[in-house]
């Protein structure tokens, strides 16, 4: 067994699992960094990320485009992020309830809209054809790094490339050092005219159809097909993500591919046929989440305003 | 010469009414229902027909309503478990997780004290679902108490953790080996929860939920505990300075908290399935978050949510059978329900005057 785990072409499979398990929390978890960095605290990524899922497949297996599923989970994902920024920014409902209402609207939205679109519960489940990968000419023929990077799809590149573009746009832009200031004294953004409201609504939507995107891909590219609560809490692992990360896009990246790692890891254990009972295994991320909760309060670079309503 | 013009004008009200806060919590809910009637049209369904189908399913006759208060009963108990959480600004979102607990402490206790006298077996089974439940939540409460750590996350992946650890027992060591299905065989029956009312499946954890509300509403009223809980909910920094220690209290609340829905979990096994299955909960714990922020956190009005709550689910399941309607639909329009009450409750605080200006 410990043969098998260290065989060069098993150590591939788990580095390649890895980028492709990451690239859904990764969009998420960028999108939410923009978020709150604009002070707002959405923690209903989940149920984002389970509208994009929705969104995409419904709109790839109706009308047999892949690309028109893409698009359908950025719209959804960002009118999801549009309710949201409303409870949170207009109305200025406490974060974390209008959060969890958002989450189980879109559980209930999808669950049902998945019984009328595709009917009742059948011997075979409706399933689409799912993504290619796209190998990148002579980079992918680049023996180990060729198979791990560039033999993956085409969103996984996209979200490895949102990285230092969402770092571009915080750290060298006029729009990213408002949102960044917003973040730890809307006051003073406020004071110099710009609309505080305006840039939170985008942040927040920004925000949204990244997770919108992010769930799609588990839909159009994983799985090819659609459950109830697909997303099974990776949402909230991007949103464990982001604090792991300390609101910084390259440090939010190590820490996405860390919980993929460790998802990639569980599975090709699992597919070993390890006499361990796979439920154990499963539950790892989300124990590593806790460890990773416990540990990592001390060195905090949360925006000051984070989950604070701006009241003039 | 002055001109007086009239300008409308939006400002915060100084005191908000009960009247308008009920009347606009009723219209929230007329609205919901709107939406959820453009839901069942686009299932294909005649709405009239549909609704009158989940009001009947939910209400015509005793049975139909005792069943009612029967998928009331879970949501009652994990409303309150959050209403009493929140109140005291501790976010236990684990109420999910924390059922399964009690489900399973149930379970173990109905197969294996079954020596015990049926009194003392319900009794037993009551309260060490309950100490188990809260000793999980002991675990969200010290991590959020000693070390700061955000409990919504917490609770929220121990949710899925608990399902696991569930899913394992169910495929394993508790499983029934006469099924696929991930399910323990039956308890025998002297482990049955009482049934109140014969021909019905209304069992003793209905008046075990309506005494969990009584108890947490004395709770926060009367005792000290329940005080420092308003207080901290008030303004937690003046009540630290007041010398209320704010590290027990959280832990104390979770332990509560998480006790409490675990007891919905307890009747659910020992009273309504007689056996422990992976789909014992239809997200119970889930749907618990928004009858408490529906009911104000006020433990009382819970019961009255649940209730309703529980019409819902009970009757959807007529308005499926009738209607082909699927249940699921509830789901959406609990959720479309607390958002309308949300809004109605933020917009309740504000009035529209037209007010004479000076020009």
């Amino acid at each position: 067994m410990l043969s098998d785990l260290l065989h060069i072409t098993f150590v591939i499979s788990i580095l390649a699992g890895m980028f492709r398990i990451a690239t859904p929390l990764l969009l998420a978890a960028s999108g939410e960094l923009v978020a709150e960095r604009a002070g707002v605290m959405n923690m209903s990524i989940e149920g984002t990320m389970l509208m994009g899922a929705f969104a995409g497949f419904l709109a790839a297996a109706k009308t047999g485009s892949l690309l028109a599923g893409t698009i359908m989970a950025i719209l959804a994902g960002g009118l999801w992020g549009l309710l949201f920024a409303f409870l949170a920014c207009t109305l200025k409902v406490n974060q974390i309830i209008a959060s969890l209402t958002s989450n189980l609207l879109s559980s209930g939205l999808t669950f049902y809209g998945y019984r009328v679109a595709f009917g009742e519960e059948r011997a075979t489940i409706p399933s689409i054809k799912i993504f290619e990968v796209v190998q990148i000419p002579y980079l992918s023929k680049i023996p180990f790094i060729g198979e791990v990077l560039f033999s993956q799809f085409l969103l996984s590149y996209v979200a490895l490339l949102m990285v230092p573009i969402i770092g571009f746009f915080l750290y060298r832009t006029k729009y990213g050092l408002q949102i960044r200031s917003l973040g730890e004294n809307p006051r003073a953004v406020d004071m110099r005219g710009v609309s505080v409201t305006r840039l939170q609504y985008f942040a927040v939507i920004f925000g949204g159809m990244m997770s919108g995107l992010g769930g799609s891909f588990l839909t159009l590219a994983s799985a090819g097909l659609f459950l109830p609560d697909i997303t099974a809490g990776r949402g909230w692992l991007a949103y464990v993500i982001v604090i792991a990360g300390n609101w910084a896009p390259g440090k939010i990246l190590i820490a996405a591919l860390a919980f993929a790692f460790l998802d990639s890891f569980q599975l090709h254990l699992q597919s070993l046929g390890v006499n361990f009972p796979y439920q154990i295994l499963l539950a790892l991320p989300y124990v590593f989440a806790i460890l990773v909760m416990a540990g990592n309060r001390s060195r905090s670079a949360a925006p000051l305003s984070l989950a604070i309503p701006y009241r003039r | 010469m002055i001109n007086f013009v009239n300008k409308l004008k939006i400002e915060k009200r100084l005191r908000v009414s009960r009247l308008s806060q009920f009347l606009s919590v009723l219209i929230a809910i007329m609205a919901a229902f709107m939406i959820a009637a453009i839901l069942i049209s686009m299932a294909g369904a005649n709405v009239p027909e549909a609704f009158s189908a989940l009001f009947a399913g939910a209400f015509s006759s005793k049975k139909a309503f005792m069943e009612t208060l029967v998928k009331a009963t879970p949501l009652t108990l994990t409303g309150l478990a959050v209403a009493l959480a929140f109140r005291g600004r501790v976010w236990n979102i684990g109420a999910e997780g924390q059922f399964f607990v009690g489900a399973m402490a149930s379970y173990w206790i109905s197969t294996n004290l079954t020596w015990l006298p049926t009194v003392w077996l319900f009794a037993a089974n009551i309260v060490i679902a309950f100490l188990a439940a809260a000793a999980i939540g002991l675990i969200p409460g010290v991590l959020k108490a000693k070390l700061g750590v955000d409990e919504t996350v917490v609770t929220i992946m121990m949710n899925y953790i608990i399902r696991y650890f569930l899913s394992f027992m169910l495929s394993g060591p508790w499983q029934d080996p006469r099924y696929e299905f991930q399910m323990s065989p039956e308890i025998p029956k002297v482990s049955y929860f009482p049934v109140l009312l014969s021909n019905t499946r209304l069992h003793a954890g209905f008046i075990i939920a309506l005494l969990a509300a009584l108890l947490v509403y004395l709770l926060l009223q009367k005792t000290p505990l329940g005080y420092e809980m308003r207080a901290v909910g008030f303004n937690p920094i003046a009540a630290k300075f007041k010398g209320i220690n704010i590290t027990k209290n959280i832990i104390i609340i979770m332990a509560l908290s998480a006790g409490i829905a675990g007891l919905a979990g307890a009747g659910e096994m020992a009273g309504l399935h007689h056996r422990l299955r992976i789909d014992i909960s239809t997200g119970y714990g889930y749907t618990g978050i928004l009858i408490a922020v529906m009911a104000g956190l006020n433990p009382i009005t819970v019961i009255p949510v649940a209730i309703l709550f529980g019409a819902l689910v009970n009757g959807a399941t007529r308005m499926q059978v009738l209607t082909k309607v699927p249940v699921s639909v509830v789901y959406a329009t609990e959720a479309i329900i607390l958002l309308f009450v949300l809004a109605a409750q933020v917009l309740s605080e504000y009035r529209i005057r037209s007010i004479r200006d000076v020009e």
